[in-house]
């Protein structure tokens, strides 16, 4: 038996993750691939393309139901998906109260306790826009996901948070095993954003593993709750993520650990592709009626 | 071993370098800051004090919580105090610090029970505030004698957000005439038990007295209206205090918060005198009360006659000749106990040595008290004093004496060994540690399960447990006779 | 004036006399403003019906006078039971206190433990710093061999990672690279102490067999023909464990106690100071993998840890505190058929006279009634032997056993005559067994400590046989386990039963014709 395969995607919330990473690892299952994803959003749509539906039992409302989180069985919070694909969501509260990191580290400790990564060829965790604190880290711990995969796009917030995901990766690179895989960049149509989702990565200490062109059919298959590979299989957009797929599948030992940059190199390196204009200081933070009378 | 001053000064000193030794450098740095021995004349005892524990040295400190629920309104008897979070806190501080009070437990007074919210990871996760609320619809259910609820915060509470105070209001509306107070006092804030003193007295402050209603519990004023403030009734202290105030002529009108009430604290604006014996855990509540009821607040000591004459006398200063004639009154009646309990010990107690760390007032107070034995306290420190606790300190200790601030484990234990005091008195993780080391040892938390220590009839307890300590056989024995000799 | 210099009054008498009397009753009158005589009275009584019960069993959020403590406590007790080991919490410092006072409370033994001391900027960034200072601090000025990490509930809120912050400091030089930190990540919102118990050992038998957290290989298991004995949490751990020790040697068998508290709280008071005693050691820990079989003494104490050890190749005998005859015959055989040896003739002889005395004595215990409550397992232990000397088990309530528990109780009231009419409570407190002593009294409560606040509210004569006691001294020191143990439980139950016996026809003239000389 192959050794299990742990990988996590991260990035900024509205990117496209949880489609990128569906849609990718519906490929993974399509190669024969037996894969389990562990969704560690409290939204709990990290599922929903390859279920067809909303995940509605999360590991975490079960349990509040049950009592605790060893009143659960697993078989109460995996579900079967396209392909075979083993689903389980962690859920987690409302936003605005609760903790919804700890939320993941009860989720990850209960499917571990229950041998639910028994057989399995992946476990891909699905996390939300940003490690916000200790729970949201959970999965790049020490024997966890090895290889980290950021999407992300040529839109500044998405870039910032990528970077900020690279430190988060770095704090437990050097004392656990984890790497960063990549970036995988999903097309925004944003100006020459190849060039600057390269060099970004370039920057980062990683490399682009793979540009996503934008295609309405992911946004059809979406209506379909269904992944591109389901829906339009033989479509241009699901090679795309079989070529996604198998970059990821062969990138197994090549991940590296992060180099961070500052938020000034991310400005410079926004104004050297002439992204931004060099900051006029004396407009920062005028508004755009003050700046209309000077 | 008698030593001279200098010579004690001079042990001192070699003494606080040498603990320094075994800290990594960093460490050494901080702790040196701690650490001094007292030069007469200075105006504090050149420590600083209130700032973080290091980590992993063992400090003796506890935590905010331990200061509100532990300390300030544990005690208020007629109320229900939920530890909320998860289970330890409650379990662990319950009924573990004596605070005497009169009551039917688990009908109208509900001091030494737990009431906790026993955290469950889904509370963690999902938030605390609707169980909280069911929690409280609970408590008016089963215990509908209770006069009002506070909400002590263990960590978690803080950490993952939860709006107790919306909580309060929402209930506090809903169960009209119960007085529903949510603290802040999570653990991990502040450095010690001392800031937990703080917030609750701040929400006595915010929650209890700008909510009260005026027409409720209406008494007759009068001239020699007082309240106790800062005295936690361990083993009985309030009570052999209010004792003597009254007998002196004053009212008492509450305690603050050993045997307290709900009622007592909202009585307390219309004193005429706060007096005020744990400076540390209340000056914060008295220094408001002064701002805007316009009630004065006076110090004073209960420990020891010396302390307690000096004191009555000042209390007494703040009011007519009937009262000043009434605390002489008071300290001519017991100057014959007085008189007959240091005749009968000081005997066996002169010249004995003490080493004290304590919390909150102690470390300075019980100094009079040994002293009037004929024993001298040759070093003393504090738990989570402030500057101004050690400021006071100055007007207690001699030259020489040894001021150790948030002791570590490793340097009580040193400095003991060295010192070999005749006896030691802090807390129950030091006891054993001490008496292992063939050490007399007097817990001064909680009076080592005896007590009453303040005032008069406290003194004749205090000085016989001080004899039973240092003078048992026991001490004879802890080396084998055929080890003697060696 | 009340106080007197050559008959010093204590508390319980001082107040007592007039003066005081007086001052308490103005104090209520004229301050208090509390209810009425009569309307505390009838609240009182309302608390004793079935009408209050059926309410009190309804609530669901609050909880009120549990018998359970939280996960780092059980941490910390782990700790305690290895060589020069140091507990290390992670976390709040005010933990750290509570945990080291409560066991000094009830064993009166220093019990040394240290904090990273975490305050609220550790909240917001992590407590790595503290982690990194921590261990530094810890390992230069009390120089352990090993440091045993566990976590308090606010660690474990913000997600600090024990084992990437562990790496850290050592990377820093906290301590050496090869430094022994064993850790577990111990919530206090999961679970109880016995959970932390658990995950504690867990962490140190990991961390010796799995490879030091990928620091070392993993050890290789070579079989022989020792056997390993985990106790689980225990209040009396410093009796039971010299018995349990005693009767492996009497057996003959090769044997290593996992985690022995039994030194470390129990030193002499000889002029000397020793923050480490006893324990065991790491090498014994390291080799207790070779053993043959582990016998885990509660199984509820440590589920996860006889997994771990089942894993490695072991036979794993889980036990449920056995005590009296049925339950140490049941011990001991095990102990025969794993190591084929048989039971010596001394043990027998112990057996035999602890059933002579049963028979001694029986008759003053049979069909008593007996309410008890505490940790799972020592419910079940107690729950067969109380069966077994015609005893009847009436309440056995834990706040922290669960429903698989409750069901294994109920095996046992279902296998014998005495357990008909009995009943068990998991996950309920002592309010409820408050309720229950009222609507169904029993002639006994057994429980800890604070089972003397029911004691003082339903009349009810409390034997303190579990965790904590705080309020009588030295129990600890006698072993309730094996037949040696049994005896001094029955002894307890005779005592208590003897003693409200004389209690109750004690008036002159009025009662004393039962006040017999003879018993």
């Amino acid at each position: 038996m192959a050794k299990l395969r742990q990988i996590a995607f991260y990035g900024k919330g509205g990117i496209g993750k949880s489609t990128t990473s569906q849609n990718t690892l519906a490929s993974l299952a399509e190669m024969g691939q037996k894969i389990l994803i562990v969704g560690c959003d409290p939204k709990a749509d990290s599922t929903r393309l390859i279920l067809h539906a909303k995940a509605q039992d999360t590991i975490l409302s079960l349990a509040a139901d049950a009592g605790s989180v060893e009143d659960l069985e697993l078989e109460d919070v995996m579900k079967v998906g396209y392909r075979d694909i083993r689903c389980v969501e962690s859920g987690g509260p409302e936003p605005g109260v609760g903790c919804a990191g700890r939320g993941v580290i009860t989720s990850i400790n209960f499917l571990e306790e229950e041998g639910a990564y028994d057989g399995m060829d992946y476990v891909s965790y699905d996390v939300l826009g940003d490690v916000v604190c200790g729970g949201f880290a959970m999965p790049i711990r020490e024997n966890k996901a090895q290889e980290i995969y950021i999407v992300m796009s040529g839109e500044m917030m998405a870039m910032y948070a990528a970077n900020n995901i690279s430190k988060g990766v770095l704090k437990y690179a050097n004392s656990g095993g984890v790497r960063l895989g990549g970036l995988v960049c999903n097309e925004r149509q944003t100006d020459k954003e190849y060039e600057l989702a390269d060099a970004l990565a370039k920057m980062l200490g990683t490399r682009l593993i793979h540009f996503i062109p934008r295609d309405n059919i992911v946004q059809h298959a979406e209506l379909r709750r269904m992944t591109v590979l389901e829906y339009a299989p033989d479509s241009k957009q699901a090679d795309e993520y079989r070529t996604l797929a198998k970059k990821i599948h062969e990138n197994v030992g090549n991940g590296t650990i992060p180099t961070p940059i500052t938020m000034d190199q991310l400005e410079d390196l926004l104004m050297e592709h002439g992204i931004m204009d060099a900051i006029d200081e004396s407009v920062v933070g005028k508004t755009a009626a003050e700046l209309a009378v000077a | 071993m008698s030593l001279t001053m200098e010579e004690t000064k001079a042990r001192n000193k070699e003494l606080i370098e040498e603990v320094l030794k075994a800290y990594p450098e960093k460490t050494a740095k901080k702790r040196a800051k701690h650490l001094n021995a007292f030069e007469e004349g200075k105006t504090d005892c050149n420590v600083k004090s209130n700032i973080k524990s290091v980590p992993g040295v063992m400090t003796i400190r506890g935590c905010a919580y331990a200061g509100s629920k532990g300390v300030v309104w544990g005690p208020i008897k007629d109320m229900i105090h939920i530890s909320h979070g998860p289970v330890g806190c409650g379990q662990y501080s319950w009924a573990a610090r004596r605070n005497y009070y009169i009551g039917t437990t688990g009908i109208d007074t509900f001091v030494t029970m737990q009431f906790t919210s026993d955290f469950q990871e889904k509370d963690i996760v999902f938030g605390g505030d609707k169980k909280l609320e069911k929690i409280i619809d609970e408590i008016q259910v089963l215990f509908p004698l209770n006069k009002g609820i506070s909400v002590q915060s263990e960590c978690p509470i803080g950490l993952i957000g939860d709006d107790i105070e919306a909580v309060s209001k929402k209930k506090a509306k809903e169960y009209v005439g119960k007085t529903i107070v949510p603290v802040r006092c999570e653990g991990f804030r502040g450095v010690s038990q001392s800031l937990g003193h703080h917030l609750a007295n701040d929400a006595i402050r915010d929650w209890v007295f700008d909510k009260m209603d005026p027409e409720k519990n209406k008494f007759e004023g009068s001239p020699y209206d007082v309240a106790i403030i800062g005295d936690y009734n361990i083993g009985g202290d309030a009570w052999s205090s209010r004792i003597l105030l009254e007998e002196m002529g004053l009212r008492v009108i509450a305690q603050w918060s050993g045997d307290g009430s709900i009622a007592e604290l909202e009585n307390t604006p219309k004193a005429k005198l706060n007096v005020l014996h744990c400076y540390r855990s209340m000056n914060y509540i008295s220094r408001h009360m002064e701002e805007k009821y316009g009630v004065p607040w006076v110090e004073y000591n209960f420990f020891g006659p010396s302390k307690i004459a000096a004191s009555l006398r000042e209390i007494a200063s703040h009011f007519d000749d009937k009262i000043k004639e009434g605390a002489e009154r008071v300290i001519a009646k017991y100057q014959a106990l007085t008189d007959a309990v240091i005749a009968k010990y000081r005997p066996r107690l002169e010249g004995k040595t003490v080493m004290l760390f304590v919390g909150g007032l102690r470390p300075r107070h019980v100094i009079g008290a040994y002293e009037d034995l004929g024993m001298n306290v040759v070093g003393t420190g504090y738990e989570f004093g402030h500057n101004d606790d050690y400021q006071r300190t100055t007007h207690y200790v001699k030259d020489g004496t040894l001021i150790y601030d948030d002791v570590t484990g490793f340097e009580f234990e040193k400095f003991v060994e060295k010192i070999q005091p005749d006896l030691v008195g802090s807390g129950i993780k030091e006891k054993y540690v001490f008496q292992k080391m063939g050490v007399p040892f007097r817990q001064m938390h909680s009076w080592d399960y005896s007590g009453p220590y303040h005032g008069y009839d406290g003194f004749g307890i205090f000085a016989r447990d001080m004899d039973m300590a240092i003078n048992s056989p026991v001490w004879s024995l802890t080396k084998a006779p055929w080890k003697k000799a060696a | 004036m009340p106080q007197n210099a050559d008959n010093i009054l204590d508390h319980e008498n001082l107040f007592r006399q007039p003066e005081y009397v007086e001052l308490f009753e103005n104090k209520k009158r004229d301050f208090e403003f509390g209810h009425p005589v009569d309307k505390v009275k009838e609240i009182v009584e309302w608390t004793k019906t079935k009408d209050y019960q059926e309410k009190n069993f309804a609530r669901d959020s609050l909880t009120v006078n549990p018998a359970k403590a939280c996960q780092p406590l059980g941490a910390v007790f782990v700790a305690n039971g290895f060589a020069r080991t140091l507990s290390f919490v992670h976390g709040s410092q005010g933990c750290v206190a509570y945990y080291r006072s409560h066991f000094s409370r009830h064993f009166k033994e220093p019990t040394s433990c240290v904090s990273s001391s975490m305050t609220e900027d550790a909240a917001v960034f992590g407590g790595l710093n503290n982690m990194v200072d921590g261990l530094a601090n810890t390992h230069s000025l009390y120089k352990p061999d090993m440091i045993a990490v566990s976590t308090t509930c606010m660690a474990e809120v913000i997600g600090d990672d024990l084992n990437a912050f562990i790496k850290t400091a050592k990377e820093k030089g906290s301590v050496p690279m090869d430094y022994d930190v064993p850790f577990a990540h111990t919530p206090a919102f999961v679970g109880s102490h016995i959970t932390g118990y658990d995950n504690a050992l867990l962490g140190i038998l990991k961390h010796f067999w799995d490879g030091k957290a990928d620091t070392a290989p993993k050890l290789e298991r070579v079989p022989n023909e020792s056997i390993n004995f985990i106790g689980g949490f225990d209040g009396f751990v410093v009796g039971n464990m010299p018995e349990i020790r005693r009767i492996f040697k009497t057996m003959g068998i090769e044997h290593t106690l996992l985690c022995d508290p039994s030194d470390n709280w129990n030193t002499p008071t000889d002029g000397t100071y020793r923050m480490y005693d006893g324990g065991t050691t790491k090498q014994q820990v390291a080799e207790a993998l070779n053993a043959k079989a582990t016998i885990v003494f509660q199984q509820f104490s440590a589920e996860k840890t006889a997994k771990l050890i089942a894993e490695h190749g072991q036979e794993v005998v889980a036990l449920n505190h056995p005590m009296g005859v049925a339950g140490t015959d049941q011990f001991l055989m095990a102990l025969s058929r794993i190591s084929g040896k048989p039971i010596p003739a001394e043990l027998e002889l112990e057996r035999g006279r602890l059933v002579d005395a049963i028979a001694d004595s029986q008759a003053h215990l049979h069909g008593k009634k007996y309410a008890l409550y505490g940790d799972p397992d020592l419910m079940l232990g107690l729950t067969q032997f109380l069966l077994e000397l015609g005893a009847e088990p009436t309440h056995v309530l834990s706040t922290n056993g669960d429903d698989k528990w409750a069901a294994k109780v109920q095996a046992l009231f279902d296998a014998s005559p005495f357990g008909k009419n009995c009943k068990v409570y998991p996950k309920r407190d002592l309010w409820h067994m408050r309720s229950l002593l009222f609507t169904e009294p029993v002639d006994f409560l057994i429980g800890n400590t604070y089972g003397k606040y029911l004691e003082r509210d339903t009349g009810t004569p409390l034997i303190r046989l579990v965790f904590p006691i705080f309020d009588r001294h030295h129990y600890h020191r006698m072993p309730i386990w094996g037949y040696e143990g049994a005896m001094r439980v029955l002894v307890m139950l005779l005592d208590e039963f003897f003693e409200s016996l004389d209690a109750n026809t004690i008036i002159p003239g009025k009662t004393d014709y039962s006040y017999d000389i003879i018993r």
